[in-house]
């Protein structure tokens, strides 16, 4: 009843940022996990840092529609799995998130080989926690 | 589950291919270009798992949920579905022609040329994409909106 009676908006602006999310992440994953065989190729570098970047407004407007939703339907769902999950997948993966977007920078300005592996790793576990955290809220796992 | 996940692959592919194809259109050199522009096909089978995994679970869901079978959204988030399957299938034509003479004026010195720009910046080739990301955003307003349900 809940899912068929709740605002439009706050739910359509946190699904659709977190599927633009995970298209940024991506992005980053495909860019720095090709850069690990071509370290040559600076675009890749270049590439791995905006792709990040532009994931920063998903993340902003899917954070602030969930919170949005929560608030308003927190005596409903306080304390199931799933809200624990996506709280920390949102919240704890922010810091895998933003340890991302500084090594992507480090490596965009000193192509630095190794930069660009933790980038491929922290991209790559932040985007195996999204989709953890899609199935937690979907599947409403527990 | 699956019906969402399938969605999370169609827009986040979609949106890993746009992000490609605009930083392809950015590049300086054609060689860089081509590259960026390579990349786009390791979307596609994430695309397609989208694709094909929004329409088997969605219809399923149709069934299993027992909405009528005259339901509004329903059939015009498949009207958008063919819409954005053949858009995105003309945009990406669009783009392969780009990413060949990307690749043609890498090989012959790697200096841009008026005709790489101009193809890479013609509306009507991107406009197909950018419909297409329409459509799909279309989609995603009557899944969650359900009007009528």
């Amino acid at each position: 009843m809940i899912a068929f009676s709740r605002p439009f908006w706050p739910l359509f602006l946190h699904v659709l940022g977190a599927m633009t999310l995970f298209g940024a992440v991506l992005t980053a994953v495909i860019t720095s996990t090709v850069a690990w065989r071509r370290p040559d190729v600076p675009i890749l570098h270049k590439a791995t840092f905006w792709a990040l970047v532009s994931g920063v407004p998903d993340y902003v407007v899917f954070r602030i529609a969930a919170q949005f939703i929560y608030s308003d339907e927190k005596d409903v769902y306080a304390g199931r799995n799933w809200i624990g999950i996506g709280f920390f997948v949102s919240d704890g993966g922010l810091l895998i998130f933003l340890a991302a977007i500084g090594c992507a920078y480090w490596w965009m300005r000193s192509g630095t080989p190794s930069a660009g592996r933790i980038v491929a790793g922290l991209s790559s576990v932040y985007l195996v926690l999204l989709a953890l955290g899609w199935l937690a809220m979907s599947g409403k796992w527990g | 589950m699956l019906h969402v996940t399938a969605a999370f692959f169609l827009v986040g592919g979609s949106v890993a291919a746009g992000i490609l194809n605009a930083l392809a259109i950015r590049a300086a050199r054609p060689s860089e270009t081509a590259y960026l522009l390579r990349l786009v096909r390791i979307t596609l089978p994430v695309i397609g798992v989208g694709v094909a995994g929004t329409l088997i679970f969605g219809i399923w869901l149709w069934h299993e949920l027992h909405f009528s079978i005259g339901a509004f959204w329903i059939w015009a988030s498949l009207v958008l579905w063919v819409a954005t399957s053949a858009l995105g299938g003309i945009g990406g034509k669009h783009q392969e022609r780009a990413r060949k003479l990307a690749e043609q004026l890498a090989a012959a010195g790697d200096a841009t040329s008026a005709e790489l720009r101009t193809l890479l910046r013609d509306r009507k080739g991107n406009a197909m994409s950018w419909l297409a990301g329409a459509a799909t955003l279309g989609i995603l307003v009557l899944m969650i909106w359900k009007p009528g349900s």
